[in-house]
């Protein structure tokens, strides 16, 4: 349902996204996480079709998210970190908005508003002017209206933050149905709790390469260390960043060695 | 894929409200074509806009008030000085037809260059720096319904001032010229058809400098522009001098020399010339000439319209992501990524502005330096927002240098005072543009980091204080500089040049007073964007004082001058004390109280 093929991005001399390749499977929970800056964000941006990959390409439901990004779009919910909100209409008038743009029907977009609305415990603020929402009412309501068009592919980065307890075991509650149902989920997180609770695969993302890619049992075997999640995560992060920091000092020991031109390295790789 | 829960007709109850359903009603539903998306968009964006002019009048009627007599008041006052001065220059016997038309040329010529630089700036910011059109490139919009929305909203949010502006100015000279009724209806379709030309203009521009540039070329290129500019015009318009005998003698020799620094305005292939030149024909009743400029306008107007909303999708999109990439075509040069990497080496020491602040404020302390290098910064990192007082600085500039070529001409006591009060007041009003545009949002950008600032053990108080004394000595080194060269430029003896910088000085006080207390008086933590929190009501009410401070100082000064304005008059020094007075009661009420109040106010903020 999610195709990434060699994606790469480049942002002048730094490789934010370095040659991922991943298959997700329809109805298949996949949680990403990373260190900052990993490139988790930068992928699910190319993902959305924000920003064009310098290599590679990334399918959704069969779609090319460059070339198709219509059809793409259409069959895909987006949450961003920051989700953007139309301050002044109501929650009530967003849901609404929302259906339109992805063009369906008066009752459709009723049926839908209202399911949402109640799933998300929106009732009491419906009328209210978004502006005045709180932060966790807000992304609850952008929350309700990337869910309003029937995606076959939810898309959230770090969905929950600002929610509270209440509200985050909801989300997780209607991701699980989602993902029962059939939608492929993809989700960029930093709680380790979410992905180690939830995520069928985990994928882990270090200096823009997928470093590892698996189901709990499988990272831990990978990583030779069999405690919970944040071990597991914490080894493979700490062994890739070993590998880099070891793969630099031999770079530089070849650089000065092609200066003086008297010594030579072997086994580089 | 399970059928969807709420397909199953859930029957939830009735949890809409009447309110809801109505509100709900404004919000049709697209019935599946692009167009219909777009007109989703509008209806959606006129909704927001009408419910922020409905909070704006649940706010404060004050506000309505202040706001509506503003408007009245310029339309009247701009109409009564357009129709005295098209008398006054149409009374120059067998000259004046000629002056008028070429002034009109010259005045759409230069509107359009400033429309051209409008659209730009704010074209980049919507298409660029919008979260709107991030939400909306994510959604399955096409990028030419979005480029369409943003083309049009960024097109009337550059030029409804200019309508504004011009709409009395139409209107005095189809008076003046006794033009028929059809003229008042057809101009309006003229201006509007004109307008969409600077907006296609400054789109494209926009999406080239956001495709190739990042924000340090554009902010040299900027810089080096506007020098170049200011530098071209300096040297385009230097006044020639003209011997008084010659004025006498060869009156139209003079006024070809004079006419031909002009004469660019009437190249056929300005859209400003077509504009003009249809109003002028139109007002004089030539109407199959005024038809024929009407319709290369309509024609070039479909050109460059079609293109902008239908050809332009693919290249906002790659703009678009080029812009989020943070990246540069420039990447492809090496010395440029060399360059860029030096620039991004850790350096651990203090910057280069953090070395000449702890230099030139060695008696500050740590705090307050660091204060003061953080708002410096912010405000040169944003290119979008100071480009555009910039130009006006610089025009002004060009205007006070070219005045020496004139002071020599300017033997009577009357145009000298006329001269150098209308420059103050003309240096004040760029001023005022500045404290209003960029000091009073100050506070209140400050919403998203109060959590640091405010929680510092510099307390908002002395942060108030800090924003005011930084943009007050900023603004003065500006406005003290102008005034002192137009002075200069108009030979003033030493003691004239002293009354003016005073009562600059005074000006530059009261205005960024008025901006940093208002500010603080009225702050708005929820918007990011300057331009929308000076919408507000403190904003408006900042603009509206600011422009009443500065006639009714300018006016009180010019009458209670100590210098005689006619050579055998005489000024009684009460009429002079007297004006200082009132003058510096005003600038108290005006600088010195909002600023106690915002103080005041800031004493008892709660985080």
């Amino acid at each position: 349902m999610i195709e990434l093929e060699g994606l790469t991005k480049r942002f002048g001399d730094l490789i934010a996204v370095n040659d991922v390749s991943l298959q997700i499977r329809r109805g298949e929970f996949f949680a990403v996480l990373g260190p900052n800056a990993a490139g988790k964000t930068t992928t699910i941006r190319i993902l959305a079709g924000l920003m064009k990959p310098t290599a590679g390409r990334a399918r959704v439901a069969g779609f090319d998210v460059q070339h198709q990004a219509i059809e793409a779009r259409r069959r895909m919910a987006y949450v961003p970190d920051f989700p953007f909100l139309y301050e002044r209409l109501t929650p009530w008038e967003f849901l609404r908005f929302t259906g339109q743009l992805f063009r369906m029907s008066e009752e459709e977009i009723e049926g839908s508003a209202r399911h949402w609305a109640t799933r998300f415990n929106l009732g009491a603020s419906l009328s209210t002017a978004i502006e005045s929402l709180s932060h966790g009412t807000r992304q609850r309501v952008a929350l309700a209206s990337a869910l309003m068009h029937e995606p076959e592919v939810i898309v959230l980065d770090e969905p929950m933050v600002g929610l509270d307890p209440h509200h985050a075991r909801v989300l997780k509650d209607i991701l699980k149905e989602q993902s029962n149902r059939g939608v492929t989920i993809f989700v960029s997180t930093h709680q380790l709790s979410v992905a180690e609770e939830m995520a069928d695969r985990i994928g882990i993302m270090h200096h823009g390469r997928m470093i590892a890619v698996g189901t709990r049992e499988e990272l831990r075997r990978q990583s030779g260390n069999a405690g919970a999640l944040e071990q597991t995560f914490l080894a493979l992060t700490a062994e890739e960043a070993n590998l880099a920091a070891a793969g630099k000092r031999l770079g530089s020991m070849e650089r000065e060695a092609d200066r003086d031109g008297s010594m030579a390295v072997e086994g580089r790789h | 894929m399970g059928p969807w829960p709420w397909r199953a007709a859930i029957e939830l109850g009735e949890t809409m409200s009447v309110s809801e359903r109505v509100m709900a009603a404004a919000v049709p539903v697209a019935e599946g074509t692009r167009s219909s998306l777009f007109g989703t968009l509008v209806r959606v964006n006129l909704l927001q806009t009408w419910r922020r002019l409905q909070a704006l009048r649940h706010q404060s009627k004050l506000l309505t008030l202040l706001v509506g007599a503003f408007l009245a008041g310029y339309a009247l006052l701009a109409f009564w000085l357009f129709s005295l001065g098209l008398r006054f220059v149409g009374s120059f016997p067998g000259l004046g037809a000629l002056l008028v038309e070429r002034l009109m040329y010259l005045l759409f010529a230069v509107l359009f260059v400033l429309l051209l630089f409008s659209n730009l700036v704010i074209g980049y910011t919507n298409l660029f720096r919008n979260r709107e059109t991030t939400y909306l490139l994510a959604m399955p919009v096409s990028r030419r319904t979005i480029i369409q929305w943003k083309f049009i909203e960024s097109m009337v949010l550059a030029s409804w001032a200019f309508l504004f502006l011009i709409a009395p100015l139409v209107l005095a000279y189809g008076l003046h010229r006794h033009a028929s009724w059809h003229f008042f209806a057809a101009t309006p379709f003229l201006v509007l058809l004109f307008i969409v030309l600077p907006a296609a203009g400054g789109a494209w521009v926009s999406m080239v400098i956001a495709r190739y540039l990042d924000r340090r070329i554009f902010q040299v290129l900027l810089l080096g522009g506007v020098l170049l500019v200011v530098g071209g015009v300096a040297f385009w318009l230097k006044a020639e001098p003209v011997v008084e005998e010659l004025t006498e003698t060869r009156v139209l020799e003079v006024l070809d020399r004079l006419l031909a620094k002009t004469a660019f305005t009437e190249f056929a292939l300005l859209p400003s010339y077509w504009l003009s030149s249809g109003i002028l024909q139109w007002s004089e009743g030539a109407l199959s000439t005024a038809l024929f400029y009407g319709l290369v306008l309509l024609s070039y107007t479909l050109f460059f319209g079609y293109l902008a909303m239908s050809q332009t999708g693919e290249f906002f999109h790659e703009a678009a992501s080029r812009v989020n990439s943070r990246s540069t075509a420039f990447w492809r040069w090496s010395w440029f990524r060399a360059w860029q990497a030096r620039r991004q080496e850790a350096h651990y020491g203090p910057g280069g502005l953090e070395r000449v602040a702890r230099w030139l404020g060695w008696w500050l302390g740590t705090d307050t330096r660091a204060l003061i290098v953080k708002d410096v910064r912010l405000f040169w990192r944003d290119t979008a927002q100071w480009g555009q007082t910039l130009v006006l600085f610089a025009l002004l500039g060009v205007y006070i240098l070219n005045l020496r070529h004139f002071a020599h001409q300017l033997t009577n006591p009357f145009w000298i005072h006329l001269v150098s009060h209308l420059n103050l007041g003309a240096c004040a009003l760029n001023l005022a543009t500045l404290t209003t545009r960029f000091i009073y949002p100050q506070f209140s950008l400050e919403g998203k980091r109060i959590w640091i600032v405010g929680m510092a053990p510099v307390g908002l108080v002395r942060v108030v204080r800090t924003k005011f004394w930084l943009a007050t000595l900023g603004s003065l080194v500006v406005t003290l500089g102008l005034i002192l060269l137009s002075c200069w430029m108009l030979r003033l003896p030493w003691l004239r040049v002293v009354y003016f910088a005073a009562a600059i000085t005074i000006m530059t006080f009261t205005l960024n007073g008025l901006a940093v207390g208002l500010g603080a008086m009225y702050p708005n933590f929820k918007e990011e964007h300057p331009g929308k929190i000076v919408s507000g009501f403190g904003g408006t009410f900042c603009l509206v004082l600011s422009f009443v401070y500065i006639v009714a100082s300018v006016v009180l000064l010019a009458l209670g001058s100590p210098w005689p304005w006619m050579p055998t008059g005489r000024s009684p020094e009460a009429a002079t004390e007297l004006a200082w007075a009132l003058f510096l009661l005003l600038s108290l009420g005006l600088g010195w109280m909002p600023l106690h109040l915002g103080l005041r106010r800031v004493m008892k903020f709660e985080l």
